[in-house]
């Protein structure tokens, strides 16, 4: 084996020299051995106990202590500080809005000041040295070649893989398998009908808004309390003022649950609109949309035709209805069209009314089109 | 006077700490309300001889957009019957109105009349118009107590003109909604009542006092320099300059690392 390698390699030593050895020369030999040669292998500290050595040292020792200070300090306010919010213009907010940047300084600098202590140390205290190590020119020679080919052959045929067929074909099933069930991401989607539920309750068609049987769906304002029911009379709006209801059923008034997400819900939102009596008076109407709204009151979904933003901007005095995404406009006086901006649908107006039996504002239908975005299968 | 007081509890929360302030806070409310004992707006409807004062301000101020009958002016300005005292004490104590100049819409400038003045003019409308009064309550009662929910409210309603923390945005043509810093519990308050300009309106059956209140309480909690916990709040307009500020801040803050890890002794 010696013969292919070059000649300035160290003899390898009997076990009798080996005995012998001293760590330092164990350490040049193992680097010998390796074709390694320290160049240059300096002591940081050539002279030892010099203030500057001892001045290193107790810069390290200062990261890493103030490493574990800052770890107790973030203990403490973890557990300690006062988390629990404090409006800015009530007392103890000071202490309050500094939580966050105390945890977080705390933790920083106990995470930072490790990673600098083991830099520093590095930097002053290991040797830097230069080593030299010889490589080979071109590639493998041709006894490595033959060997290395000749063990891996042997390996192979030593696993006997190539005479067991059972084992070959169940893995062949279960991998091409797996390959198959990664195309089935991209490709599922061809094969199934997106718009197979979308005439259902939850579906692209409807909204929250639909109604179920002969139960009434009221407008209702969110009061901030979510769980709270307050639904919208006729003079509960000034003219001119712009109001965000959501749908409620009686059926779901102690239901928790249901009344959440009656106001969570993505296409819920509609702007309830009371316009003023003069501009009412101007109001064009879209054709089949004759009877939706109820006296100056006008209900439009508050989700714009162009990508869905909530587009409730609405100014009393232009009635122009703003979206702030991409600045559409709409027209609260016609019907909610769009006037400017990349909006092209008008906004779908909900048909609302009033119920005779409590007085309070219904819907009389779902929106008669898709709120929301245009996407592929959409006629209009 | 509400900016002296500000700045006054601003130092001095700086200074001495959460003690001082309620100190202060409770120091000064009280000087305040000796010194201002009743609010210049929810007053003497019915006194004649204000009325009277506030027909001599109309008549030199107003009259030439708003007509000799509150009547309005065909493209000039608007009829003011009906507006209330919460309109006529918005327009004025903001400055907006009288307006200088017909534009998209009036602009916030300091008030050119004085809140004796702005009293007497709002006697004489609310005497000869009528319409929405101002709340009993002024200054910081009109703060509500749950100012979490007064933020609910106001993301709701408020936000997507006002912006979340109440830094204003742009409207249609050349208007635009203004940012809320600065602007009184007393003026927000009326703004919400009287609608004004191309802000809607907010009845109190539609938002209760207490609701409105509650805004208020969120506003005045991230207004006015309240929002800035890492010490500038970069403009309250969120992710985007938050993002960058910390992309540039942070990057640059590796890069030094990085030079110095691999740098030479």
């Amino acid at each position: 084996m010696s013969e292919d390698y070059p000649e300035h390699r160290p003899k390898v030593p009997s076990d009798e020299e080996l005995a012998g050895m001293s760590r330092d020369e164990l350490a040049t030999l193992g680097m010998k051995l390796d074709g390694v040669e320290m160049v240059e292998y300096p002591d940081p500290w050539p002279v030892k106990g010099t203030r500057a050595e001892k001045r290193a040292e107790r810069a390290v020792a200062l990261w890493f202590g103030l490493s574990g200070l800052a770890g107790l300090a973030f203990v403490a306010a973890f557990i300690f500080w006062p988390a629990q919010y404090v409006a800015a213009n009530e007392p103890g907010h000071f202490w309050y809005s500094l939580y966050t940047p105390v945890i977080g300084t705390t933790l920083g600098v106990a995470i930072l000041a490790v990673g600098i202590g083991v830099l520093v140390y590095t930097r002053k205290f290991i040797p830097h040295e230069i080593a030299v190590q010889e490589r080979h020119d071109g590639g493998s020679n041709a006894l490595d070649k033959a060997t290395i080919n000749a063990q891996l052959a042997d390996a192979g045929n030593r696993s006997t893989f190539a005479r067991r067929p059972m084992i070959k074909r169940s893995l062949a099933f279960g991998g091409g398998v797996l390959g198959l069930a990664l195309t089935v991401v991209p490709l599922g989607g061809l094969l199934r009908n997106p718009h197979a539920q979308s005439a259902n309750e939850d579906g692209l068609l409807h909204t929250g808004w639909q109604h179920h049987g002969d139960e009434k769906v009221f407008l209702r304002r969110d009061t901030g309390y979510s769980g709270q029911v307050q639904l919208v009379r006729p003079g509960d709006l000034d003219a001119g003022a712009m109001e965000t209801v959501f749908p409620f059923r009686e059926s779901e008034r102690d239901d928790h649950d249901a009344l959440v997400h009656a106001l969570k819900r993505a296409d819920n939102p509609v702007m309830l609109i009371r316009l003023r009596p003069e501009d009412a008076a101007k109001v064009i109407k879209a054709e089949g949309q004759e009877d939706y709204n109820y006296g100056d009151y006008y209900a439009y979904t508050k989700i714009c035709s162009h990508l869905g933003c909530p587009t409730s901007l609405y100014e009393q005095r232009t009635n122009r209805i703003l979206c702030p995404c991409h600045q559409s406009q709409f027209d609260a006086l016609q019907y909610a069209k769009p006037v400017f901006g990349p909006a092209t649908r008008k906004l779908a107006q909900l048909p609302i009314t009033v119920d005779p039996d409590t007085g309070y504002f219904i819907s009389t239908g779902d929106f008669i089109e898709p709120i929301g975005p245009a996407y592929w299968e959409r006629k209009s | 006077m509400m900016k002296k007081r500000r700045a006054r509890t601003k130092l001095r929360r700086r200074l001495a700490g959460m003690l001082a302030i309620a100190v202060a806070l409770v120091g000064v409310g009280t000087l305040y309300s000796v010194l201002v004992p009743e609010p210049q707006t929810a007053q003497a409807q019915d006194d004649p001889i204000m009325v009277r004062q506030g027909e001599q301000i109309y008549n030199t101020t107003c009259i030439s957009c708003h007509g000799a009958n509150l009547q309005g002016v065909e493209d000039r300005g608007p009829s003011l019957i009906g507006i209330g005292e919460a309109a006529v004490y918005f327009q004025t104590s903001t400055g907006r109105m009288p307006a200088v100049v017909q534009g998209a819409q009036a602009e916030e400038k300091p008030p050119v009349l004085t809140p004796e003045e702005i009293e007497q003019i709002t006697a004489f409308i609310q005497a000869n118009g009528g319409g929405v009064e101002m709340p009993e309550e002024s200054g910081a009662e009109l703060r509500g107590d749950d100012p979490a929910r007064g933020g609910q409210l106001f993301r709701l309603n408020c936000a997507s003109c006002h912006n979340f923390t109440g830094q204003g945005g742009a409207l249609s043509s050349g208007k635009a909604a203004p940012p809320l810093e600065g602007v009184t519990e007393d003026q927000m308050y009326a703004a919400m009542l009287s609608g004004p300009q191309n802000m809607p309106r907010f009845s109190e059956r539609q938002l209760s006092p207490e609701e409105k209140k509650d805004i208020i309480a969120y506003v005045k909690s991230v207004a006015d320099g309240d929002n800035s916990p890492g010490g500038n709040p970069l403009g309250g307009l969120g992710p985007q300059s938050e993002g960058l500020i910390s992309f540039i801040v942070g990057l640059a803050a590796l890069l030094g690392i990085t030079l110095w890890i691999g740098a030479k002794q």
